[in-house]
């Protein structure tokens, strides 16, 4: 650069300072589009600038069916909220409940109705022409009388669009009605029916209780109704001023309930039940029960001596005495099961064991301890849950051309059944695939008609909550704000399908509103005179305004059991899918606490949410026992590869402190293929690795019952959480104080070793 | 009176220690770790009523997560005897901050209510003040973090949007203070009174562990819960005076 | 008194061109140097600057524990080494040390710039640098007024204050040379430094106000200098962050500032020397004198670091203890052993005569203990922020590229801020030098004006 002078060289610089800062300036400046002020001179219904407007509604995150308060301004949701007057939720709503508002507001929402091309993508048509490609098919079916080539297959739905579908799928004479969700307890409702045969799930009093035995229940983060049993649990904890609820969590892997709990034992995957007889004989052992149909119980339970249930379930016999012992001595005292508990080939008599408990120390239809729940004041649908079998059956034949349309509403199970169930080529084998989801999730990628529905924030419904608190809840769910897209209420396409069928003779109503007033006029029928004298408008506001529907009348409290229940009863040894020496360790999948079963996963807010046992965000993670880790030479993000007799996975390492150590576990809920920006390409799915172990009375998948290989790969990768390092190393910040009157742990540090665990 | 007199009289009264004789109100929050669950629903009520955005995971990945209220994890004992212990970590409006001393230009100072507040639109981004809190609970925006539309139309219009380069953290929902003090004027009444507002974690929390109020109130739910024994302060030791008080755990 | 030349036939004159020529005789060779680092500059510092500026403060790896990094310790590296400069130029003018005047002018202006770079640092480190201007007292109709109590304004004030009191006392300094160069100069130079000169005539008046003045600021610099670092020490020992919370830190950073300062200084003058052609006036002396000042303060660098691990290891808390542990052999040990070896082991071959009067080990070791001193600010930030009270909120802070790329522009930053000023102040003191020689007989040639030469 001899050539440049000093002034050259200034030129040079002075130029390039120039058009370096002229080109910021019109970046700038090009940046922000133009924006209108749109004058409210005419001011839309419910719209006052500046003020909040709260709804009240249901929420539909999970199937809890929390009451939900939605504060709006301007015609937009903004937060959601628990109704303080709903007796489920009581003015408090979990994480996922509140991150509603991003379903509604995702993104990745099906804006308008659409049609697979013969491209093979999706192009978008108008809602007559989905409507009618839709309602030709179904009525040629059913003036051909072959309706019952049609199947629904929903997400668990109560209330009056469960009842809309039964009408439905009753016009089109088909049986095909199922309603299905991965963690639907079948076993669960099993075991009551067989024990107090009663198809409902009973109320579970966890507030009043001192002393719950949890057998597998997560109940505080997905089983039944978590935000109910939070509040039950704060209040048993530390309502009261001179007692304090103790909370005893049987798992191979320690949950939030486990964390929670001042006890965690961990007991052999599915030897749960065994633990809850092993109890039953010790109580009985000691003479304390003294029932009628003692010698009957003794003889049933002969086998189960607390050492030879030590022996099997790995919990030493001091634990599981002491544990009966207590468990008689306090009243009220309560033992749940459910979970992984319920998930194994013994799940129903696990459960059943469970029940026993509480039969045995006269828990039921107690307070403090389970109580029977009334006939819903709306329809009770249970009958139509779909187990895996039913599943299984469905693709069989759609495998066999048995079916001509499948209409799917809001459930997903190419994510939530394992590849096994062969659902994806199922769906395949099917002339017309009908998708009613507001997400382009798995399923409905593979539909070939997508009638988009709005989310449940804008959307008419109902939900009687199963179970119920004891007495009948009702609530209304209405829309919250103006839909955002060209899309259409579930009820209301359905409606309108049914006309296209020519059903309107049957199903008059012109829209989900319209049905809902019909059904709630029998509600109202229900009320006392005054609440007659009002008129039904009165009522309806009313229950709109309050969100919620009550009635203080109580179950059934009497209670007799069944003597061939009491010789019926015991718990065979789990199976597992696999053998020991190939796949030493069991695979443990856990509903995620964010993402329930999958459908949280698009949901930016959850995806960012630590998970509350880890800390790690956006991806999938296997969890392994410190222990076993070492053993194995591996340490935290190091790649594993996970294999099954059905599959495999690469996940990274988590250590996991409080996990068996021949267990593994696995959340589920990442591991999307589909599903919006948020969920795609995150994380792994062990849905997909699963054995088809089975339940054998129920016909669900034993889920827990999956034996699983771990070979290292060599690889890292760094685990995106929050959290540095999880011990306080002698700080003492969280601070603990000794129990007031409350029974000390006697765990010992010594109590299980860990090779009789492995072994 | 003369500017400069003025300037010295605010001065006097401004360095004198314990500015605020007593505060109008003294909002208090306790926390009963016995009832905690580790549930996280107050993480998220936080994020959806204060307009905390989402960073994405590249971001998490380098340390970057806005988290007001973030809750801690200790593990203790090894297994089979571990347990895990959850705390709720938010911003412990200390009456006697670190990060009110260091903040160069006030934009964190100390309010008649005992709070601990942050304006937005002062901050110069010195990161200071997160340096010198020893919570860490102070979050810093290292960039302006859009919303994906049309998720932007859930934003509260009562809280503002920080931009980049801006110091951020729990106000104990000051918005809703403020609504119901004006509430709370409009009906004539003279205080707020006891459960008339709530933050929003303590709002949602489920197992009602959160409890919020005003501390000069001796008949509130606030003042009862924190005379209770188990009641102590996190890193009490270093004098920060905090506003959070929390229920000891009761190991049984 | 000895001289500061190694050839004691250097006249008045043979001063004059030297120093007169390093000014307006410009090779090509300067033109590549300053295009090269107004290039660097450019490049590595004000492009990333200005994304960062533009996307946020996230192009730097600041995290969550970690909120402060290398912007910082980039800030106390340069007030360090702004240290050494006017700091040692006054207590050598005090002391009456004849040895400092071939040097003293560069240092000065090492000052100064090291000063401004600081200074360009503290707009990089803030997340709103387009405000930073609220930080400074000035009446305004909200009266919002800084805040007085906190340890940072205090370091805006003192920073100013340095700026300001350096910058007053190298001008000063040059009053006689700038006349010098007016008188030996023509056209726009000339103007220039008639200018600059304020009209100096070199009367007896007026040489000795100059000496009472200049001796005036030499005396109000040192605390001046001293207090500086204190409080750029106390923006960290203010705090309650374990490591960080020391009462030792104030005289630990200033000894570093000196240490690190007076190294810079070794590094600069060798340039100088080799470049401009100041063989004569840059000498072993001055090398074998600056190797003493720094084996002394490396002597009392390592003795503060030793006290700093005895009082956290005595103190037996949790979290002084543990961030002493963290910092030996945690995340970031290598850089603590590779401090710990620059500054504390090497400087030691400074006790050898030989070492200290040989010029290119003494390069390597200066630039090696700077090497080593920015490591040192380094470690205080990230060692300490990774460590807090809190286990659940620890992390680490890994520098981005767009930091490591401002960190080597600031370099260039300041070789371009010195070029150009070796092109305008006359960058060897002209009269002090001549003070020390011996009058000459002759007359060499008639002076156009009164001054002295």
């Amino acid at each position: 650069m001899p050539n440049i002078d000093r002034r050259e060289f200034l030129k040079l610089v002075g130029a390039g300072g120039v058009s370096v800062g002229a080109g910021f300036m019109l970046r700038e400046s090009t940046k922000h589009p133009r924006e209108y002020l749109i004058p409210h001179v005419v001011a839309p219904e419910d719209i006052s600038s500046g003020l909040s407007t709260w709804y009240n509604s249901v929420c539909s995150m999970c199937p809890a069916g929390c009451g939900i308060s939605v504060r709006t301004r301007e015609g937009r949701a903004k937060k959601i909220e628990g109704n303080l007057s709903h007796p489920v939720s009581q003015g408090r709503l979990c994480a996922l409940g509140q991150a509603g508002l991003q379903a509604l507001y995702n993104p990745d929402r099906l804006t308008a109705p659409m049609r697979r091309n013969g491209e093979g993508t999706f192009e978008e048509i108008t809602w007559e022409q989905g409507l009618k490609q839709v309602g030709d098919r179904l009525d040629l079916l059913r003036a051909a009388g072959r309706g019952n080539r049609v199947a629904l297959l929903t997400t668990g739905v109560r209330g009056h669009l469960a009842q809309l579908f039964e009408s439905f799928m009753r016009q089109l004479g088909s049986p095909r009605l199922l309603h299905y969700d991965y963690d639907h307890p079948h076993t669960l409702y099993a075991a009551n029916q067989q024990f107090f045969g009663e198809d409902r799930l009973p109320y579970y009093d966890l507030q009043n209780t001192r002393l719950l035995l949890s057998f597998g229940a997560d109940y505080l983060s997905n089983w039944i109704s978590p935000v109910h049993h939070s509040l039950g649990f704060g209040e048993s904890r530390q309502g009261p001023a001179d007692v304090r609820g103790r909370f005893v969590q049987i798992e191979p892997r320690m949950s939030i309930s486990g964390a929670a709990a001042d006890e965690w034992i961990p007991a052999r995957p599915g030897t749960e039940g065994i633990l809850a007889l092993g109890l039953a004989h010790h109580i009985i052992a000691e003479g304390n029960y003294s029932g009628a149909d003692r010698d009957a119980w003794m003889a049933a339970l002969a086998d189960y001596t607390a050492d030879a249930v030590a022996e099997q379930t790995g919990v030493p016999a001091t634990t599981i005495t002491r544990l009966a012992d207590s468990f008689v001595d306090t009243a009220p005292s309560l033992a749940i099961g459910g979970g992984s508990a319920g998930n194994h080939s013994n799940g129903v008599d696990t459960l059943v064991a469970v029940n026993a408990l509480n039969y045995l120390v006269g828990n039921i239809g107690q307070e403090g301890g389970l109580v029977f729940n009334p006939e819903p004041a709306g329809p009770a649908l249970q009958q139509h849950q779909a187990s895996y079998s039913t599943m299984l059956e469905l693709a069989e034949a759609a495998h066999h051309g048995e079916i001509d349309v499948l209409i799917i509403n809001g459930t997903n199970p190419v994510f939530t059944l394992p590849p096994t169930a062969e659902f994806e080529s199922a769906l395949a084998q099917i002339p017309l695939v009908v998708s009613l989801s507001s997400f382009l999730d798995e399923t409905t990628a593979l539909a070939d008609v997508i009638l988009p529905s709005h989310t449940y924030l804008e959307s008419w419904g109902d939900d009687f909550p199963e179970p119920g608190v004891g007495f009948s809840v009702g609530a209304v769910s209405q829309p919250v704000v103006s839909p955002l897209y060209n899309t259409r209420g579930t009820g209301d396409i359905i409606l309108d399908l049914a006309r296209r069928m020519g059903s309107s003779s049957v199903m008059p109503w012109q829209s989900m509103e319209e049905f809902l007033k019909y059904g709630w006029q029998r509600i109202y029928q229900r009320g006392d005179s005054q609440t007659l004298a009002q008129g039904f408008d009165a009522f309806w506001t009313s229950v709109l305004k309050a969100g919620a529907w009550g009635e203080t009348k109580s179950g059934n409290t009497a209670f007799s059991l069944n003597p061939d229940v009491i010789a019926g009863i015991g718990v065979a040894p789990p199976e597992f899918s696999g053998s020991e020496d190939d796949y030493p360790f069991i695979l443990h999948p856990y509903l995620s606490p964010n993402f329930h079963d999958g459908r949280g996963a698009n949901l930016p807010w959850m995806q960012e949410l630590p998970d509350p046992m880890t800390s790690i965000m956006y991806g999938s993670w296997v969890e392994m026992n410190p222990l076993t880790a070492q053993q194995m030479e591996l340490s935290e993000g190091d790649l594993v590869d996970i294999q099954s007799p059905h599959g495999q996975l690469r996940v990274p390492v988590f250590i996991y402190p409080a996990i068996m150590p021949n267990v593994i576990a696995i959340p589920i809920g990442q591991g999307h293929g589909e599903y919006g920006r948020y969920a795609k390409d995150r994380g792994v799915n062990p849905i997909q690795i699963l054995s088809p172990q089975l339940e054998p009375v129920t016909g669900s998948l034993a889920s827990s019952a999956t034996r699983v290989n771990v070979s290292a790969t060599g690889k890292r990768v760094k685990l995106v959480k929050t959290g540095g390092t999880s011990r306080d190393l002698g700080r003492n910040i969280i601070q603990t104080t000794g129990g007031s009157g409350v029974e000390v742990s006697s765990v010992s540090s010594n109590s299980i070793p860990i090779t009789e665990v492995t072994s | 009176m003369s500017l400069f007199s003025r300037f010295l009289d605010g001065w006097r009264k401004y360095r004198k220690p314990g500015y605020y004789e007593k505060f109008d109100y003294h909002w208090t929050m306790t926390v009963d770790l016995d009832k905690c669950t580790g549930c996280e629903a107050c993480m998220m009520a936080c994020q959806a009523e204060n307009n905390i955005p989402v960073v994405g995971e590249d971001e998490v990945a380098r340390g970057r997560e806005l988290q007001w209220i973030r809750v801690e994890r200790y593990w203790e004992g090894e297994y089979p005897n571990a347990r895990l212990r959850f705390m709720p970590m938010m911003c412990q409006h200390c009456d006697a901050a670190p990060c009110e001393t260091v903040c160069p230009v006030s934009a964190t100072y100390h309010n008649q209510d005992g709070l601990n507040t942050q304006i937005y639109n002062r901050c110069i981004g010195t990161r200071s003040c997160a340096v010198y809190c020893p919570y860490e609970v102070r979050y810093f925006n290292y960039y302006d973090h859009g919303w994906d539309s049309p998720l932007e139309q859930q934003l509260n219009p009562d809280v503002t949007v920080r931009g980049k380069g801006v110091m951020e953290k729990c106000t104990f929902c000051i918005q809703r203070i403020r609504q119901a003090k004006d509430l709370a004027k409009d009906d004539d009444r003279r205080r707020v009174q006891d459960g008339e507002m709530q933050p929003a974690c303590v709002q949602t929390c489920p197992t009602k562990a959160l409890v919020f109020g005003d501390r000069n109130d001796p008949e509130s739910q606030v003042s009862l819960s924190m005379d209770d024994p188990r009641s102590y302060r996190v890193l009490d030791e270093l004098n920060t005076d905090s506003s959070v008080f929390y229920l000891k755990k009761v190991d049984a | 008194m000895t001289t500061p030349t190694e050839r004691n036939d250097l006249g008045y004159n043979d001063i004059h061109e030297d120093v007169v020529r390093s000014i307006v005789k410009t090779g090509p060779k300067y033109y590549i140097a300053l295009a090269t680092a107004g290039s660097v500059t450019l490049l590595c510092f004000f492009f990333p600057w200005f994304y960062q500026l533009y996307y946020g403060i996230g192009a730097a790896g600041m995290n969550h524990p970690g909120v402060w990094g290398t912007y910082l310790s980039s800030f106390i590296f340069w007030i360090g080494l702004s240290h050494s400069g006017t700091l040692l130029s006054c207590v050598l003018h005090l002391t009456n040390s004849s040895w400092r005047k071939a040097m003293y002018r560069s240092a000065e202006a090492m000052t100064l710039f090291s000063l401004v770079v600081a200074a360009t640092y503290v707009m990089v480190h803030v997340g709103r640098p387009w405000f930073i201007h609220w930080a400074l007292p000035y009446p305004n109709q909200m009266e919002l007024w800084p805040n007085f109590r906190s340890p940072l304004l205090f370091d805006v004030m003192a920073i100013a204050t340095y700026i300001t009191g350096s910058t007053i006392f190298i001008y000063m300094g040059s009053i006689p040379d700038f006349a010098a160069v007016r008188d030996r100069t023509s056209g726009w130079r000339n103007t220039m430094y008639t200018l600059l000169s304020l009209g100096w005539r070199g009367t007896d008046k007026e040489w000795h106000r100059l000496h009472w003045a200049y001796t005036f600021l030499a005396v109000l610099i040192i605390p001046l200098a001293v207090s500086v670092h204190s409080i750029v020490s106390w923006d960290f020992a203010m705090s309650i962050v374990p490591a960080l919370h020391q009462t030792i830190f104030a005289p630990y950073f200033v000894v570093g500032a000196i240490y690190s300062g007076t190294a810079g200084i070794v590094t600069v003058m060798f340039v100088l020397r080799k470049t401009m052609g100041f063989e004569q006036y840059i000498t072993k002396l001055h090398f074998d004198n600056l190797g003493k000042l720094l084996l002394v303060l490396s002597l009392i660098w390592t003795y503060i670091n030793a006290v700093e691990l005895f009082t956290g290891w005595y103190s037996g808390s949790s979290e002084e203890y543990e961030a002493l542990g963290y910092k030996l052999f945690g995340f970031y040990a290598p850089l603590y052993w590779e401090m710990i070896l620059f500054c504390a082991v090497a400087p030691l071959l400074m006790f050898s005569t030989r070492f200290r009067t040989s010029f290119v080990p003494m390069l390597i070791l200066s630039i090696a203990i700077n090497i080593g001193m920015y490591t040192e600010r380094f470690l205080i930030i990230a060692t300490s922020l990774s460590r807090q009270y809190l286990p659940d909120a620890w992390g680490v802070y890994v520098p981005s590229l767009v930091e490591i790329s401002i960190m080597v522009g600031s370099f260039a930053l300041f070789t371009t801020l010195f070029l150009v000023f070796v092109k305008i102040f006359p960058s060897v003191s002209m009269y002090e030098v001549k003070e020390t020689m011996a009058t000459p007989k002759i007359e060499p040639l008639a002076p156009a004006s009164g001054s002295p030469a």
